[in-house]
């Protein structure tokens, strides 16, 4: 009876906006019509999807759950001169959203399949506050959080990219994206996309992609992006939900020299070695101590404050994360047709052990970035550009042949255009060649190298008790010296996620740190000798709506 | 002598009468109500037992009716316990989760005593090769710490209140078992037990009619020891993420955001009212269970 | 009775080789396994099936489940026990940091609930129904109801943050410091998680002190005029330790299973947290050996019960 429903008020839906379902003309094959009566969903029908967004009020969201402290998403792209100010807002209007329902045919006894796979309770708390929403405009839905092989559950694409049938059983999966550039937004609505589970082949879609990420120059890219914002949020592909803020907090007893903060999720220059601290053991406090590992800056180069710390890169980032002077590099110089950038490194670098930091090293990063599964996405894309990049990933080189040492020169020649090379250079650091020669790349991060690594960062290693804190002390061989007092750096073990960082910073055991959690800037907030600082961040949650036809999965 | 005859026909003749067995019972149970903790347990444990069931008759709201327009308010007469970060009704989740906290820890109880005390009167009575299997089951399960084993079982079975439950069974037996057939081992060679033998009265109806009853003490005690500990391993696998799902109101899940320390501090109603009510209902349990023990110990003269 | 230790131990083999496999099988039984969460649920949304597997091969998680099993076996034969899933350091060597974390804590905690335990129910029961003897026994029931990670978390903000007496957590604040200078961070686990420990010795201490004070041979002691306190302190309270020593071996286990919570609300990097962590994770070698010496500790503490229960009562006899 339901599904007899579903599928005939499906057909019709098909038939009459032929045009969402990929093709619009009559060729609406026989397979396709077989497929049609069997499986479908109602989550194709563009009102259904624009009504549970009209559903939700997330500006009440935002100012109770998020304490006013995120920002209301109406796309992916956060609020600033990449985004596209004429989108459609679906604002909260439950009437608009049951007349939508109406019209659309909603099955009523039809329960939505939404899955999360986060274990806060920030998520439970919104999934729940989600769910009466929508069942006030008559929607039923179920709420679950994913276990196991979460890649495998969520983002599977379908063989047929235009007609599915789904590789994934959800109808909407609450997730975030946290992207260094736009294109990291975008890119999965490709049909040709490996992550796409959710959104079948639109019409126009791939082009408008296509064109974003072939060109270096800003303003193109911008325009490029807006256009497939209007795009995406028209056609709801995809309902944001809210932007996340990156807070950063300091003590007083922190003299930050001026330094301006940003976004912490990447590196950026903080100029530390000028910071001071009013502490007698010229001591800095704080978190993201290693666990059981220190992280390795593959997937995510900024995942800990140490990082930066004990890492440099080839050139510096300011705040927004833009490029800017050399680090390791002296000087950097991008050829006419961007296909080339040329590093000149500085002279008599050496590594926290004494040994010199070469060329050498640089090309190993690059190599070993390349053969690293799992890396970012905008650092493999960029990789992947560079000449020769696949002949040495299917053995047919000795070595990356786009990369070319000449004494302390190190020239990349790309294939094609990669719109992010500069960002990505500036994000990930280089590591040791005589450290990690002999590591797997696939096992990268279970080296034992990241138990106690060795960088070339302005602080180097000192003691190490996992699980309960690391100390890094200042190197006196980093080839700048700095004005600031700083002498040793004390770091609470924590994940990403600190559940210990407001009772340490409460004990007046935080300098320096940052999270994105509210609560946490709710806590310290109100400490008498802290200050909370906001930065915006690219880093969106969302709900992707899967438009493949389906199974129910709720009976 | 002959004065000793007769007392003993009229026992005789009162016990035919099944008459013997009830005054036991009166006993137990007038040690039992003697022992003023005990019947403090007892109108405690029904008090909020009763609450919790008919949760409707006491707070209009629903445990999961969220409302953004009044988060975190403090106790007021539109809700007498305040609400929480969603604007939740404390004293409605307190309630509603009671029912499932109570339900995980006495259905747990429940189930585990039944498959225990069931195991231990067949494996017991009958000894041999079932009796060493299950023995040898037993101990293996015992070896662990519990904790430990609980941890392992619920990642295996994921996040579930029927999980929970399950698992909270399947480690309960054990002690149950060893009870239920150490009862049956030093009963089933006793002279009254030779004696029903030779009157050609079934095995198991001997087991569970004659011998089982004389555990049914230690059985009710060690029900409400085990309520009391998977009531607080419930909420200590909140605490570690690993329990009931989030969503679903329990005395545990709620207490778990005493975490955010900011709750700690500021927003006592939410975290305090349900401590007590978790701490006042394993003590008024473990008082039931002090008296029990008492009352059924027939060494302790009543 | 070293017989009786050595059979003791020699049938705890076949039980090991059982449990051994069954954690195994365990672990194989749960969803998914390491490779997810080796990586961040963000950063897999771009990663591809082949790389996922390249992952499990180079981890060996593509063997099937009896090689994998046998290879693990053959290893811990060897002394060899395997590399963490997570971080690739060996187990023993991660044994080997975190195991002394642990003992400290509940080493410190069965003390102090032992010390703890004792003294009160002996005070309990020489002064039966006294006030004093209620009191103790209404604080003891509270310890036993109370959740423990509550109970931590009210600690932390009282005496760490309000009355800034103690450090929020953690074990030590330099590799230098010495145990005394330690010793704060270890005072409110301990006492937290030694606290629930503590009701069930006294109860047990106040029964038998009751017990042993009404015996034949303390009333013939007290008639020939031995002073009470000497009479209580060396008869009676000898006998009345036996009982509270089964229960303190026996509580071993419940000891390490609050040692999980305890570890996790004062960030104390003991085993405990470290389980918690690798089951999360389906670290297989990780949960294997921390299981397994659990398990040991229970058969091993339950061996020392019996040794020191015949030694403290020569009428028992280890057979």
């Amino acid at each position: 009876m339901k599904l007899k429903k579903i599928t005939s008020f499906l057909c019709a839906a098909a038939m009459a906006a032929g045009m969402l379902l990929g093709n619009g003309t009559a060729v609406m094959a026989e397979e396709k019509a077989v497929s049609c009566q069997e499986l479908g969903t109602p989550l194709a029908d563009v009102r259904v999807r624009q009504a549970l967004a009209y559903a939700i009020d997330l500006d009440a969201i935002v100012d109770s759950l998020f304490d006013g402290k995120a920002e209301k998403a109406i796309s992916f792209t956060a609020p600033g001169d990449w985004l596209n100010a004429e989108l459609p807002v679906y604002s909260y209007d439950p009437e608009k959203a049951k007349e939508l329902l109406k019209e659309a045919d909603w099955p009523s006894d039809y329960t939505l399949d939404v899955v999360y796979y986060y274990d806060d309770q920030q998520t439970v708390d919104l999934m729940t506050i989600i769910g009466q929403y929508w069942s006030e405009v008559g929607v039923k839905a179920q709420f679950r959080k994913l276990e196991g092989d979460l890649a495998a559950q969520l983002w599977v694409a379908p063989e047929d990219k235009e007609n599915g049938p789904s590789a994934v059983k959800w109808d909407l999966a609450y997730a975030a994206v946290a992207a260094l550039t736009e294109s990291e937004f975008y890119n999965r609505f490709a049909s040709t996309a490996t992550n796409n589970s959710s959104v079948p082949l639109q019409e126009g879609l791939d082009e408008l992609i296509a064109a974003s990420n072939s060109t270096m120059d800003t303003d193109e890219q911008k325009e490029a992006f807006k256009q497939i914002q209007a795009y995406v949020a028209e056609n709801e592909l995809a309902m944001p939900l809210y932007h996340q803020v990156c807070f950063i907090y300091n003590s007083d007893d922190l003299d930050m020299a001026g330094s301006k903060v940003g976004n912490d999720q990447f590196s950026y220059e903080k100029n530390i070695l000028d910071w001071n601290i009013n502490r007698e053991d010229k001591t800095l406090y704080t978190n993201g101590g290693p666990q059981e590992f220190f992280w390795y800056p593959m997937v995510n180069p900024g995942y800990m404050i140490n990082t930066e710390l004990i890492f440099d890169k080839l050139i510096n980032a300011d705040s927004s994360l833009n490029p800017t002077e050399g680090m390791l590099a002296e000087s950097y110089s991008v050829s006419e047709d961007s296909l080339s950038i040329e590093f000149v490194l500085r002279d008599g670098l050496t590594w926290h052990d004494g040994e010199p930091l070469t060329a050498e090293d640089v090309k190993f990063t690059i190599e070993l970035m390349l053969k690293t599964p799992g890396a970012n996405a905008v650092a493999t894309e960029v990789v992947q550009a560079i000449t020769g990049a696949q002949d040495y990933l299917d053995g047919k080189s000795e070595d990356l042949a786009g990369v070319v040492v000449d004494g302390n020169k190190v020239t990349v020649q790309f294939d094609k255009i990669a719109a992010n090379a500069l960002q990505v250079f500036s994000q990930w650091p280089i590591l040791p060649k005589h450290c990690l020669e002999n590591a797997d790349p696939a096992t990268l991060q279970q080296d034992q190298f990241w138990q106690k690594p060795i960088g070339s960062g302005p602080f180097m290693v000192d003691e190490v008790v996992l699980n309960n804190y690391a100390t890094l002390k200042r190197w006196d061989g980093y080839y700048k010296q700095g004005s600031g007092n700083i002498e040793k750096i004390y770091m609470f073990a924590s994940g990403e996620n600190d559940a210990n960082l407001v009772k340490n910073a409460s004990a007046g055991k935080i300098d320096y740190a940052w999270s994105k959690s509210t609560d946490d800037a709710k806590a310290i907030e109100e400490l008498e000798n802290m200050n909370v600082e906001v930065a915006n961040i690219r880093y969106t949650r969302c709900f992707y709506i899967n438009q493949f036809p389906h199974e129910a999965n709720i009976k | 002598m002959s004065s000793l005859d007769r007392k003993m026909d009229k026992i005789l003749a009162r016990e035919e009468a099944g008459q013997i067995k009830k005054r036991m019972k009166n006993r137990a149970l007038r040690k039992m109500f003697a022992n003023r903790l005990s019947v403090a347990g007892i109108i405690i444990f029904v008090v909020i037992l009763f609450m919790c069931c008919a949760a409707p008759l006491f707070t209009p709201y629903d445990a999961t009716k969220v409302d953004l327009r009044s988060i975190l308010q403090p106790p007021s007469a539109e809700h007498i316990l305040g609400t929480d970060k969603i604007g939740r009704d404390i004293w409605a989740r307190i309630l509603f989760g009671g029912r499932v906290s109570i339900a995980v820890g006495l259905g747990s109880a429940l189930i585990a005593t039944v498959l225990g005390v069931s195991l231990g009167t067949i494996a017991g009575y009958k000894g041999g090769w079932l009796d060493g299997i299950v023995m040898k089951v037993s101990e293996i399960m015992m070896a662990f710490p519990q904790m430990i084993l609980v941890l392992i079982l619920v990642t295996i079975t994921g996040q579930s209140l029927w999980n929970l439950i399950f698992i909270f069974s399947l480690t309960g037996w054990p002690s149950m078992y060893r009870m239920a057939r150490s009862q049956m081992l030093s009963l089933r060679e006793q002279e009254y037990v030779q004696a029903l033998k030779a009157f050609g009265i079934g095995g198991m109806r001997i087991a569970f009619k004659h011998i089982l009853p004389n555990a049914i003490g230690p059985i009710f005690v060690n029900i409400t020891l085990s309520t009391a500990m998977f009531i607080l391993q419930e909420a200590a696998l909140s605490f570690l993420g690993l329990g009931v799902p989030l969503e679903v109101a329990t005395w545990g899940n709620i207490l778990n955001v005493a975490q955010d320390l900011t709750i700690l501090k500021q927003a006592w109603w939410i975290w305090l009212p349900t401590g007590i009510a978790v701490t006042l209902f394993v003590i008024s349990i473990n008082f039931i269970g002090d008296g029990l023990r008492d009352a059924t110990d027939p060494s302790q003269i009543g | 009775m070293t017989n009786y230790v050595i059979r003791k131990i020699l049938s705890l083999i076949p039980m090991m080789l059982v449990l051994s496999f069954l954690i195994y099988l365990g672990i194989e039984l749960m969803p998914g396994d390491a490779v997810d969460f080796l990586i961040p649920p963000d950063a897999l949304s771009t990663m591809s099936e082949t790389q996922l597997n390249e992952m499990r091969e180079s981890l060996g998680l593509n063997d099937p489940f009896m090689v994998r099993y046998v290879k693990w076996l053959g290893g811990v034969l060897h002394g060899d026990f395997g590399y963490s899933l997570q971080s690739g350091v060996p187990v023993a060597t991660l044994m080997k940091n975190h195991l002394p974390a642990t003992i400290e804590l509940t080493v410190t905690a069965l003390i102090f609930s032992s010390i703890f335990g004792i003294l009160f129910g002996v005070i309990s029961a020489l002064k039966k129904g006294s006030i004093l003897d209620q009191m103790l026994s209404v604080v003891g029931m509270i310890g036993v109801a109370i959740p423990q990670f509550l109970l931590g978390l009210i600690c932390i903000n009282a005496f760490a943050l309000h009355l800034n007496l103690l450090p929020v957590g953690g074990r030590m604040a330099s590799m230098d410091q010495n145990f005394f200078e330690r010793l704060p961070y270890l005072i409110m686990p301990a006492l937290v998680l030694g606290f629930s420990l503590t009701s069930g010795v006294m109860r047990y201490a106040r029964g038998s002190m009751l017990d042993s004070m009404g015996k034949d041979y303390m009333k013939t002691a007290r008639a020939k005029g031995i002073p009470e306190w000497r009479l209580n302190l060396l008869h009676g309270l000898r006998a009345a330790l036996t009982p509270v020593v089964v229960l303190i071996g026996f509580r071993l286990p419940m000891l390490i299973g609050g040692a999980v919570v305890i570890e996790e609300v004062f960030q104390w990097p003991g085993i405990g947290a470290l389980f918690v962590d690798s089951v999360r994770a389906q670290n297989t070698p990780l949960v294997m050996m921390i299981g397994f010496f659990s398990v040991l500790l229970v058969l091993i503490s339950s061996i020392i019960v019996d040794i020191v229960t015949a030694a403290l009562d020569p009428r028992i006899k280890l057979s």
